[in-house]
């Protein structure tokens, strides 16, 4: 069920599948009519490019305040005194020392602005030097306090018991509906996440030559590549697996028995959960030949860590290099990297976690350059949620809002999106029963309330892919509920 | 003539057996009844009526009625077998038919555990501090523990259900990075297996101060608010609700949430998180038993290890960390400078007596073991044993597999003809069974098998190898893919995707033949050499102990056509008949009739 108009998706999918398409009347919303048309092919596909947006998902929720990190003296000092840092602004608690946080400075061309009028500065964790130096040459930009809503909510409205006039999304701080909230507006069980139906419009306009490329995971099933029509193709970070014993000459000594093998394993049933396993074994032996031979050129000679999000952004690397083989042109890629749930050993842990993620991306972006489509790729993070920035002695607890990064070629890097939330874990209202400006963009326990949506990042991210503003509808239906003031549909971190 | 079954089950709340009348005791249901139900077990059994004993009384009066109460086929055995346990051997399919299904469950619920994981980590010698494999630090014998268990265990329906209690009471190897990681993942399953047959409230408290958990959860170390603005860790709170006894939304005892104007509601807030937090606050490990051995490091200078017997001995309070303040959950109250244990009994019993915990855990009980979408109906049955075991006692376990496998939906034909009834198999439990089915041993009796989770190069799923405390799939899930009607969930396909697919053919073509660890892990095949010049008769007989006769006949010929290419007689060497048997049990185990239970 989506936050808005449940019944959109399931009515459209079944009209797509149905091939009712060319049928269809005046009933369907206005959007769907023009694609039905043709209208001036909407999605914005100039002849023969390529483009692919890579999903970085950070699974456990990652923890904001030691990510991009608060360093102008004033509200580092408030950020310590919560985290409980040590005198002289040294590490102490989760707080890490301010010292630490020069190697990496961002030094954005427009300094941030937050709610209350003063300019902020901001540094990441000490071991994603990389990634600063991308943000600092202008190839990373950071989305400040994103997150997901169903309307602009301020946190008067979040304490209200009224949910129909303040709706807010099903099951904050539960890591499984969140995930699936951030990809796909949806709670645990939804069939369709946006990157997905991205790769639907992509589809729709024929823009590859094998559907099944469309949408590309190196890593475990999710539900963000789900669309109507395009499904997660998931392959490991070796490639494509072979099915052995149906494809070898002999199995067991007997091509009979491979033959056999080879129908059973895809052969369909009126049994819906025996059709939906073959229907995966089909694609994977209809896909594996393809994808074994794009990649069979030479990887790209940028060296990729081994670890962390290394192997399967290496992958990506590969398949985008093969992508003439793959007959693609729109792309959206998930690759992810678990372990940030650090309700303890924040101090200890977070810093490996942050290296692989700016080790990763860093790698990944060079690759890009070396085979020249730097401007065509953009990566971007994402994360089941923030963490509280009160501290339970060692760690962090469920939190909403967060900071990710956008990293690319056509990124308006070295900037700041959104707004730099205030420094606070207080709760206190005035006598009116209103919170002061430094109260208003937590939920608690500095639980970040979002003053963006995820709504607004995707939609930005999709434009630069092609969609039109028209099809936004499809593939975000909650994005109606933005636009207005403070909550731009176009947040401009792409060029 | 029906062997009767005479021993009684004496569960863990010592309930004095009953001697009522046999009816009454068995099933409640007239004897026409039953007579008449035979039918529906696909071939009648004149004796049914003498299945009614004296002695099957226990904790199951008054039991739900149940119409199937006899397999009448090898088939019907083996399908309650797969269930119930990990394999149908010619033996457990003549024991099943012989004593009919609450009398075989019976005996197999009274059965003591068998040798634990604790105890063979130590047989083994993966306790020895000294030995320059560092046992201490790795928990590859966690691995070698968990799979020997299932695989060579006596008590094979306790190990069944521990195994669902690990999927449900989620610690993961991935999560643990202490000292004696091995031995605590090894006392955290031995922890499930004793209370698997016993009662829910005891399970919860003893996983709640278990260390392996304690360290998993956060509830280790967890302390009181303190001045400079630090709070308790939720993550124990918040997961205690959300996975291991409420849920997220407020259930009816079907399961089904209830609805107020079509929208679910919230089972606990925020609020409710940080107020139950501070009860699990003040927790460490119990050091009482600590003893030291230095060990010289490679790098110069030395390491202090400690003992493996922290890692059994519960949690309990340590130092003044716990917080005596006031704290309201769920409509409970601890009061303030209530003690540590008091508070811990409130916020348990809270949670047990919910009215959500019954459907919430039953529900997902009865997908692991027999269908992911079971009817509201069933759902509820068995919600009821929860509640009330018929003695007036509620979280009786040992009731709940009963009501679950016993039910008509489990048992009845209905389900074999349903295109949405059933469930994945899952990864582990295909491997388990084929060691179990095939005489599967090792030779050199280590049972080393490692973490088998890498879905491209291997099985795909690894027992208490979990990515999360969510388990390896959510009981949500929907595939992406599929014509499953509204609503209805495959919690197991969110394992299933076009690298994982291959990786089990390729490593299941590569064990059949070749076993495991250069052979030492092989299946004997015996029973099946002795048919491998009959195509059809092996056939046959795979689909029975693999998937109680689920293989259609198409398939069954397609199967024993790909066999027939090559001719196997008894003048045949023994590669070749061997090869006869491989690709048999090959084809068998990868065809998506034998993948899908019903």
């Amino acid at each position: 069920m989506h936050l808005l108009q449940p019944d959109l998706h399931t009515r459209r999918a079944f009209l797509r599948r149905s091939g009712q398409l060319a049928m269809t009347g005046a009933a369907l919303p206005l959007a769907l009519n023009l694609a039905a048309m043709g209208e001036a092919a909407a999605f914005n596909a100039p002849g023969g490019d390529y483009k692919a947006l890579v999903c970085v998902f950070l699974y456990g929720g990652n923890d904001y305040a030691n990510t991009v990190v608060t360093y102008d003296n004033a509200s580092y000092d408030q950020y310590s005194a919560i985290r409980g840092g040590g005198a002289g602004r040294t590490a102490g608690g989760i707080a890490l020392a301010q010292s630490d946080l020069t190697a990496t400075l961002l030094n954005p061309a427009l300094a941030p602005v937050d709610g209350m009028g003063v300019s902020r500065q901001f540094a990441l964790h000490p071991s994603m030097t990389d990634l600063a130096s991308l943000f600092n040459a202008g190839k990373a930009g950071v989305q400040l306090n994103v997150g997901p809503l169903v309307g602009p909510l301020t946190r008067v409205q979040y304490n209200s018991t009224d949910r129909v006039n303040n709706p807010r999304p099903p099951q904050l701080f539960s890591h499984n509906d969140q995930q699936s909230i951030w990809q796909s507006s949806s709670g645990e069980g939804s069939k369709v996440g946006w990157g997905g139906h991205i790769g639907d419009l992509a589809i729709q306009n024929s823009l590859n030559t094998q559907s099944i490329f469309t949408c590309m995971s190196v890593t475990g099933n999710a539900v963000f590549l789900s669309g109507d029509t395009a499904l997660q193709y998931q392959l490991s970070t070796s490639g494509a697996i072979k099915i052995t014993p149906a494809t070898s000459v002999n199995v067991f000594g007997s091509s009979a028995v491979r033959s056999a093998i080879s129908n059973l394993i895809q052969q369909s049933s009126a049994h819906k959960l025996e059709s939906a396993y073959n229907v995966i074994t089909q694609r994977a032996m209809l896909a594996e030949a393809s994808v074994t031979s794009a990649l069979t050129a030479a990887p790209p000679t940028t060296v990729f860590p081994t670890d962390g999000l290394g192997p399967q952004l290496k992958m990506v690397a590969r398949l985008i290099k093969g992508r003439a083989a793959l007959g693609a042109r729109r792309q959206v890629y998930l690759v992810s990297i678990g372990g940030f749930d650090l309700h303890d050993n924040l101090i200890r842990d977070h810093g490996g976690l942050l290296a692989k993620v700016s080790a990763g991306l860093k790698a990944f972006y060079d690759a890009t350059v070396e085979m020249g489509v730097a401007n065509q790729v953009t990566a971007f993070t994402a994360s089941d949620f923030g963490r509280t920035l009160a501290s339970n002695g060692d760690g962090s607890d469920h939190g909403w809002g967060s900071h990710q990064f956008v990293v690319g070629g056509a990124v308006k890097g070295q900037a700041f999106y959104g707004t730099p939330p205030p420094i606070s874990v207080s709760d206190t209202k005035d006598s009116l029963g209103n919170y002061g400006p430094a109260n208003q963009w937590h939920v608690g326990q500095g639980r970040l309330l979002p003053s963006t949506s995820v709504d607004q990042y995707a939609a930005t991210l999709a434009r630069w892919f092609g969609v039109a503003d028209t099809e936004l509808i499809d593939i975000l239906p909650n994005s109606v509920r933005f636009g207005g003031a403070g909550y731009p549909l176009n947040l401009g971190f792409m060029l | 003539m029906t062997e009767v079954e005479a021993s009684v089950h004496v569960s863990d709340d010592a309930v004095a057996p009953e001697t009522g009348s046999p009816k009454s005791a068995f099933l409640g249901v007239s004897v026409s009844a039953l007579l008449a139900a035979c039918g529906g077990g696909g071939g009648s059994d004149p004796s049914a009526a003498s299945q009614t004993t004296p002695a099957t009384t226990t904790s199951s009066a008054p039991q739900p009625r149940f119409k199937y109460v006899a397999a009448g086929t090898d088939n019907e055995a083996a399908r309650f077998l797969l269930q119930a346990q990990f394999s149908a051997t010619d033996a457990d399919i003549s024991a099943v038919r012989s004593a009919g299904f609450e009398a075989w469950l019976q005996k197999q619920l009274a059965l003591p555990i068998g040798t634990t994981g604790w105890q063979w980590l130590d047989a083994k010698g993966y306790g020895d501090v000294l030995s320059p494999s560092n046992y201490y630090d790795t928990a590859v014998p966690a691995d070698y523990m968990a799979w020997s268990q299932l695989m060579i265990s006596s008590d094979v329906v306790r190990k069944r259900m521990a195994l669902a209690l690990s999927e449900f009471f989620v610690v993961s190897s991935y999560g643990l990075d202490i000292e004696w990681r091995s031995h605590a993942m090894a006392h955290y399953w031995d922890t499930l297996n004793t209370h698997a047959f016993g009662n829910y409230r005891d399970a919860l408290e003893a996983i709640t101060l278990n260390v392996a958990m304690g360290f998993y959860l956060n509830t280790r170390g967890n302390k009181k608010a303190d001045s400079r603005g630090s709070q308790p860790d939720e993550n124990y709170a918040r997961e205690v609700m959300q996975l291991f006894s409420v849920g997220l939304v407020l259930l009816n005892l079907d399961g089904t949430p209830k609805l107020a104007n079509g929208v679910t509601t919230d089972t606990y807030t925020s609020s409710d998180v940080s107020n139950l937090a501070q009860v699990f606050t003040g927790y460490d490990i119990d050091g009482t038993q600590r003893v030291e051995t230095t060990i010289a490091q490679s790098g110069g200078g030395t390491r202090k290890v400690g003992n493996t017997a922290y890692t059994r001995l519960p949690m309990l309070q340590v130092g003044n960390n716990h917080s005596f303040l006031a704290a309201n959950f769920l409509g409970a109250s601890v009061p303030a400078n209530a003690t540590a244990k008091d508070a811990l009994k409130i916020a348990l019993d809270t949670l047990f007596n919910h009215p959500n915990t019954a459907p919430f855990f039953c529900k997902q009980m009865i997908q692991r073991l027999v269908t992911s979408n079971p009817t509201p109906a069933y759902v509820g049955r068995v919600a009821a044993v929860f509640v009330d075991n018929g003695k007036g006692v509620r979280g009786d376990l040992a009731a709940v597999w009963m009501a679950i496998l016993l039910d008509d939906e489990a048992r009845g034909p209905e389900g074999l003809t349903q295109p949405e009834f059933g469930k994945l198999r899952e990864p582990m439990v295909r491997f388990v069974q084929w060691v179990r089915t095939f005489g599967g041993a090792s030779a050199t009796n280590a049972w080393r098998i490692n973490d088998l989770s890498n879905a491209a190069t291997s099985l795909g799923q690894s027992p208490l190898r979990s990515p999360s405390v969510f388990n390896f799939f959510r009981p949500g899930y929907v595939p992406a893919a599929t014509t499953l009607s509204a609503g209805a969930v495959a919690p197991e396909f969110q394992l299933v995707n076009e690298s994982s697919v291959g990786g089990y053919l390729n490593f299941m073509m590569s064990v059949i033949g070749s076993g495991l660890n250069s052979g030492d892990i092989r299946a004997a095949y015996t029973a099946e050499l002795a048919l491998v010049t009959d195509a059809q008769t092996l056939v046959q007989r795979l689909n029975t102990v693999l998937c109680a006769g689920q293989i259609s006949a198409a398939t069954q010929t397609l199967v024993v056509g790909a066999l027939n290419a090559t001719p196997v007689t008894t003048a045949s060497t023994l590669a070749v008949k061997n090869n006869r048997v491989y690709a048999a049990v090959l084809m068998v185990m990868a065809c998506s009739e034998y993948l899908i239970q019903k």
